[in-house]
């Protein structure tokens, strides 16, 4: 059977395919996983790369801000070994931080993918190791000063070559983690992975040609750019601004954090520039390079193509202005263990640049955190327990409805909360409540969603990051919309006392001490004049608004 | 022993009986007002006298329909105290990640309907707080006063103690003994609130509309004086009786689709296939499933109505992966040129542009006649004509003019891209559970199934299609051959190793003895069911498991290598990698109770020798197959008047009268004994 290059029916089914073979890659991934940043949080993402190091495509539903990323890991092991230096059965690793940009647990593996002899691609992922070493553990930690202090970093290692095991680096591993058989188990399921993904796209390659396949991902490509300048052509040409601000960088507690960004649209062109954003700080809220284009993108993506794949065309019509140094471009050694916390409040702060441009595009402000917790230490019997919890806030109002409750931060999809049955199976806590928390959504024509109040009576003495911001510039309402209420966070001591706390790393938990969270509601939308009447009687019959209206 | 399928589906009724020793099919349009008109009216056509007949199986989308358009009762719902927000919330996910006027799953019962009691639960199922009663009787006033029809009831933690649970549903019951009471660790017992709450919500919600649906239809059944057993198709492939469907209606939201592919997995039992994928083509979806030594792979939970936004449900179903790719899935443009098919669908109205009645969207169906696939003559048993010139200028307009396409080459694209996407959801259930499609061989069956079925297992390698006897009823057909199944679990967590032996076979026999009442409640005759245990396991540090069958509760609390090398095994087959050095843990226990039919009718029609009618002649017609410029002049031929062994060689069209088969050049269908299509695909 012959088929013409790039024939628009073999693009639709290269364009199919090489989307499922990163689904595969994901199922293989997640379904074997050890840590719930991976199986719950789906914090990772699979795909397959070409020989330029560019995504050809990337699997749905893993978290928003790995965004066609994964080139840059790979282009640093093309750089060290050269395009002849590959073997089958050969597996990289890779997280080092000035490349990656990320925090050291987002850990790299991919393989290479061969057709006959030839090199035609990669098969990549990145996921969350529960931990990587470094002087502390548990995410919303704020107690590293560089890099170093946060783990171990492989960069662009083999730790299989043509298909043996790397003992040295094996064994390098296991001993600079705190859970060996999580972190060394999710590498496993990592590895089978990438090795289904290059299977698949070598598949494929020997069904179609080389050639045509990649005459079809560059076709694929270009109809993804394409969608995406339709979309900003409706944007009117202009350069917007917006600031907010983050609370502190964890050391300097008087000190907000400016995000300043500029959006300049011009055509079907888009400039996002972070020139006046807030300097690198001395606590790890900074992120690299990575962690700027992945605010811009994300903004990006939900503004042009949301239903669209995502691949390295979406981006095209995209530039974005990163001086060095900037807390989104930190320059090494900086610590990066909470690189991605700024990154829900740049994206909302974007699309408020271009609010006034397009108000039917845009929403209120959503919770603007990620949104979670950890405790920490010892059972009885001595062995390690880590309880992670990812939880949603309220999102803002929109131009024809309410904002959605009890959802997670615009940088998490299809991240999901821990049940609170299996948190109780699985930890020494009680969940005493876990509901909606009433009159936390911005009023407005179209109301903010609600927050969630989640209370845990801790069972055993341990330890707890906790990990509030955006408690000084609420979630912002729009067009005369009202703020939502802001991130809370009480300690009920079970001696009675009480104390509320913003940001804490391993602050000690006494059996019967009581933490309750209270995640912030979304901005209102429009007036809260014009809100219709019996919405907000159903508000009040529902419960879900309390206080007396306004006068 | 005469037996009766009847399959509502949305757009069709579908009749397979055994009666007297023959088949008899019907097929007449779904009364959607009135679905019990579409049972008597089905029966009529197939001249089925009640009174001769001594079962009636069916499957209906009444369940299902009732969710899809919120139609269900003033439903309630009853939490333990400070969770009255856990259906609200759910899992705080967004499917749909770069959506930002996203909707989360939207509650059947609103927050003004959901009350709070005192009482909890811990993990280990010991009482933390007694319930209080006086909450509970003051509870049943408003539910009274509220003119509340259903209620839920989910407690924290009752699947490892339902005491609390138990007694509320006694007190509802008491004060108001027609409200429809649901407990969620009657529907589901594991753990999960979220998941229990929203199963539990559904059946509750769809509760006395299916409830009064079935029983209008027995009611019916006895009117005309049919005094045999009712039996209702469900999700998990099995069968049960209405009583149970009534209880448990949330079990019969799949019993259309399901049953279909149980139908696929006797007869590759019956073929002697290990290795088989049911494959089902209608009008607005294909569903693909994986059928192993005869057997459906089942999952433990499921999403009705989407993926982003639609309600969760743990209860068992077979592993269906279902796409919105069908005969009537519309053909389209976007506006960068690329060309997609689906998932929208023009249904049975306005139907295929070819229908002619007014539309102008191009569907499947029409590039099927465009390229000479079907016939126009012959359509539905001949029952609808087919306008070509009107399915022509839809596709011209939509798609050929667009992209700049030829009328013919557009046509033939839009059923490639259809075939492309069906080919994907065969490979779900194939490859990605690790099985590799060149050891399988298809059966393909549903109006439209046959037609692209050789086309799909060509583009993944599956070197043999097997095309049943009757594929346009084939799901009414697999309803008279399903068995009788129920299905238990039970939450045990802990260590293989380091179980309590007293532990382990507390739980099987407290399965066991849900397992036996259950059975004696439906008249089974008691020792003819089987009882089956699986348990879920993984390895430490996991969260996803794998069930794997377990012989004998031993093998959980003493010696358990077999069951180590059993999970290894499927983890590697699954995953492409095993630890076989890790320790392992249990999280629930599995019971399958199912009791297979006393009768083989359905079997024996299925292998018995093939009687073919008289000759009829062969027509020619001009087909497309590859190159649309190129059409082949093709032989056209009667499947009802082809004998045993004869070999048909592509390019060929086999017709019958409600379905069509496609054999391409190259590829050659013999009919078997028993009168399948058995086709061998050149790969």
């Amino acid at each position: 059977m012959t088929r013409n290059d790039a024939h628009p029916i073999t693009v639709e089914v290269v364009r199919n395919a090489i989307v499922a073979y990163a689904d595969e890659m994901a199922n293989a991934l997640s379904k074997a996983a050890y840590n719930m940043m991976i199986y719950e949080v789906r914090d990772y993402c699979c795909g397959l790369i070409d020989t330029k190091a560019r995504m050809i495509s990337q699997n749905r539903g893993g978290l928003p801000i790995f965004l066609a990323d994964l080139g840059v890991a790979v282009a640093d092991g093309i750089a060290r070994y050269g395009l002849k230096g590959f073997a089958p059965g050969d597996v990289i690793i890779m997280n080092q931080g000035e490349v990656c940009g990320q925090h050291l647990n987002n850990v790299v593996l991919y393989s290479p993918c061969f057709h006959r002899d030839e090199l035609v691609g990669f098969a990549a992922n990145r996921a969350h190791w529960v931990d990587i070493g470094g002087v502390r553990q548990g995410f919303g930690s704020y107690g590293s000063n560089d890099i170093y202090a946060e783990g171990i970093q492989m960069r662009s290692l083999k730790i299989y070559e043509a298909g043996k095991r790397n003992e040295t680096l094996w064994q390098i591993i296991r001993d600079n983690t705190r859970y060996p058989d999580s972190a060394l188990g999710d590498m496993r399921a990592q590895i089978a992975s990438c090795k289904l993904g290059a299977r698949r796209y070598a598949e494929l390659i020997a069904r179609y040609g080389r050639e045509t396949v990649e005459t079809c991902i560059a076709k694929v490509w270009d109809q993804a750019e394409a969608s995406a300048r339709a979309v900003i052509e409706k944007i009117p040409d202009g350069d917007y601004e917006a600031e907010s601000f983050l609370d502190n960088d964890g050391r300097t507690l008087d000190k907000p954090l400016r995000v300043k960004v500029k959006v300049n649209v011009r055509g079907s062109q888009m400039t996002v520039d972070f020139s006046e954003m807030n300097p690198q700080v001395p606590g790890p809220l900074n992120s690299g390079r990575g962690g700027g284009i992945a605010g811009a993108r994300v903004a990006f993506k939900a503004l042009t193509s949301p239903d669209l794949d995502v691949n390295e065309g979406c981006f095209r019509p995209l530039e974005v202005i990163l001086p060095e140094g900037t807390m989104l471009s930190a320059k090494p050694p900086s610590a990066l263990g909470l690189w991605s916390v700024a990154l829900p409040t740049v994206i909302d702060t974007i699309l408020k640049a271009l609010a006034p441009a397009v108000p039917h595009f845009i929403p209120a402000a959503h919770k603007g955190d990620m949104g979670g917790c950890s405790f920490f230490g010892f059972r009885d019997d001595g062995s390690r327990f880590l309880l992670m919890n990812i939880f949603g806030g309220g999102w803002g109002g929109r131009p024809d409805e309410d904002g959605e409750d009890a959802s997670v931060s615009v940088c998490q999809g299809d991240v999901r909360n821990t049940p609170v049955e299996l948190q109780e199976i699985k930890y020494p806590v009680l969940i005493e409540t876990h509901a909606l928390r009433p009159n936390s959504g911005g009023d407005g024509k179209h109301r903010g969603g609600l927050g969630v109040e989640l209370t845990y009576q801790l069972l055993q003495k341990c330890k707890a990051n906790i990990n509030l911001d955006r408690t000084l510039d609420p979630p912002w309402g729009l067009h005369g919309g009202e703020s939502g209420a802001v991130n809370e966070c009480i300690i009920a001591r079970a001696d009675g006392s009480e104390v509320a706390i913003k940001k804490a790393t391993e602050i000690d938990i006494a059996a019967g001490d009581k933490v309750t969270f209270l995640t912030a509601g979304g901005g209102g939308y429009g007036n809260p004049r014009e809100r219709a009447p019996e919405a907000s009687a159903q508000d009040v019959t529902a419960g879900v608004v309390t206080k007396q209206a306004k006068p | 022993m005469n037996i009766v399928g009847v399959d509502i589906g949305g757009t069709f009724t579908d009749l397979v009986g055994c009666v007297d020793g023959h088949i008899v099919t019907s097929k007449c349009s779904t009364v959607p007002a009135d679905p019990t008109r579409g049972v008597a009216e089905s029966l009529a056509l197939a001249h089925c006298e009640m009174p001769a007949l001594s079962e009636l199986l069916h499957g209906s989308t009444i369940a299902i329909n009732t969710v899809l358009e919120r139609k269900g009762a003033r439903t309630a719902l009853i939490t333990t105290r400070g969770f009255r927000d856990t259906y609200a919330i759910g899992r705080g996910n967004r499917i749909e990640a770069f959506n930002l006027f996203f909707h989360r799953p939207k509650p059947l019962i609103p927050r003004e309907l959901t009350f709070e009691v005192t009482e909890r639960m811990n993990a280990k199922g010991a009482v933390l707080k007694p319930l209080d009663e006086s909450e509970v009787q003051a509870l049943a006033k408003v539910v009274a006063a509220q003119n509340i029809e259903a209620v839920a009831v989910c407690f924290l933690h009752s699947y490892a103690n339902p005491a609390h649970e138990r007694r509320v549903g006694d007190i509802l019951r008491a004060a108001n003994p027609k409200l429809f009471v649901t407990l969620s660790h009657e529907i589901a017992r594991e753990y999960r609130e979220y998941e229990r709450t929203s199963t539990t919500a559904l059946n509750a919600f769809i509760g006395p509309r299916v409830q009064t649906y079935l029983g209008r239809l027995e009611h019916h059944l006895r009117d005309e004086r049919f005094t045999g057993k009712v039996n209702i198709m469900r999700s998990n492939g099995g069968v049960m009786s209405v009583r149970l469907a009534q209880e448990q209606p949330v079990s019969m939201m799949e019993s259309g689709p399901v049953a279909g592919i149980i139908g696929a997995g006797r007869l590759a039992a019956l073929m002697g296939i290990e290795c088989a994928i049911g494959f089902d083509m209608g009008g607005t979806t294909a569903k693909a499933s994986l059928i192993t030594k005869g057997v459906p792979a089942i999952e433990d939970g499921y999403v009705i109505g989407g993926e982003a936004s639609g309600q969760p449900m743990q209860i068992p179903v077979v592993d269906i992966v279902e796409i919105g790719a069908g005969g009537g899935s519309i053909a389209w443009c976007d506006p960068t040129g690329g060309i997609h098919v689906g998932p929208k669908s023009a249904g049975a109205d306005p139907g295929p542009a070819a229908y002619g009645k007014g539309s102008t969207d191009p569907v499947v169906t029409d590039a099927n006649l465009v390229l000479g696939r079907i016939n126009a003559g012959r359509f539905l048993n001949g029952a609808m004509k087919l306008d070509v010139k009107a399915a022509e200028r839809a596709i011209e307009m939509k798609v050929a003019g667009p992209t700049h396409l030829g009328v013919k080459e557009a046509a033939l694209g839009i059923v490639q891209i259809a075939d492309a996407a069906m080919s994907l959801a065969v490979r779900a259930v194939s490859v990605k559970k690790g099985v590799d499609p060149r050891e399988t061989a298809m059966i393909a069956f549903g109006g439209a199934g046959p037609l692209h079925a050789v086309a799909i297992a060509r583009e993944i390698f599956i070197p043999k299609v097997i095309v049943p006897k009757v594929p346009g009823t084939f799901s009414a057909l697999g309803m008279l051959m399903a068995s009788w199944r129920q299905d238990f679990v039970r939450t045990l967590y802990g260590l293989l190793g380091s179980l309590d032996g007293k532990q382990v076979d507390a739980v099987f026999a407290e399965l066991a003895e849900a397992g036996q009442a259950q059975v004696a409640r439906d008249g089974i005759a008691p020792g003819t069911a089987d009882f089956s245990y699986l348990a879920d396991l993984r390895y430490v540090g996991q969260e996803h498991t794998i069930a794997i069958p377990v012989r004998d509760p031993k093998l959980l609390s003493g010696d358990f290598a077999p069951l180590r090398e059993a999970f290894d095994a499927e983890h590697d087959q699954r995953y492409g990698q095993a630890a076989p050095d890790e320790r392992l843990e249990v999280v629930n226990v599995r019971l399958v109770v199912t009791a297979a039919r006393t009768d083989t009718l359905a079997e024996r029609w299925l292998s018995e020798k093939w009687t073919p009618e008289p000759p009829v002649a062969d027509e020619w017609r001009e087909v497309v197959f590859t190159d649309p410029a190129k059409p082949i002049h093709t032989r056209i031929v009667w499947r009802p008047s082809q004998a045993s062994g004869k070999r048909i060689e592509g390019p060929a069209v086999i017709e019958e009268p409600n379905a069509t088969t496609l054999i391409h050049p190259g590829d050659v269908a013999t009919v078997s004994d028993a009168g399948h299509l058995i086709i061998d695909v050149m790969l």
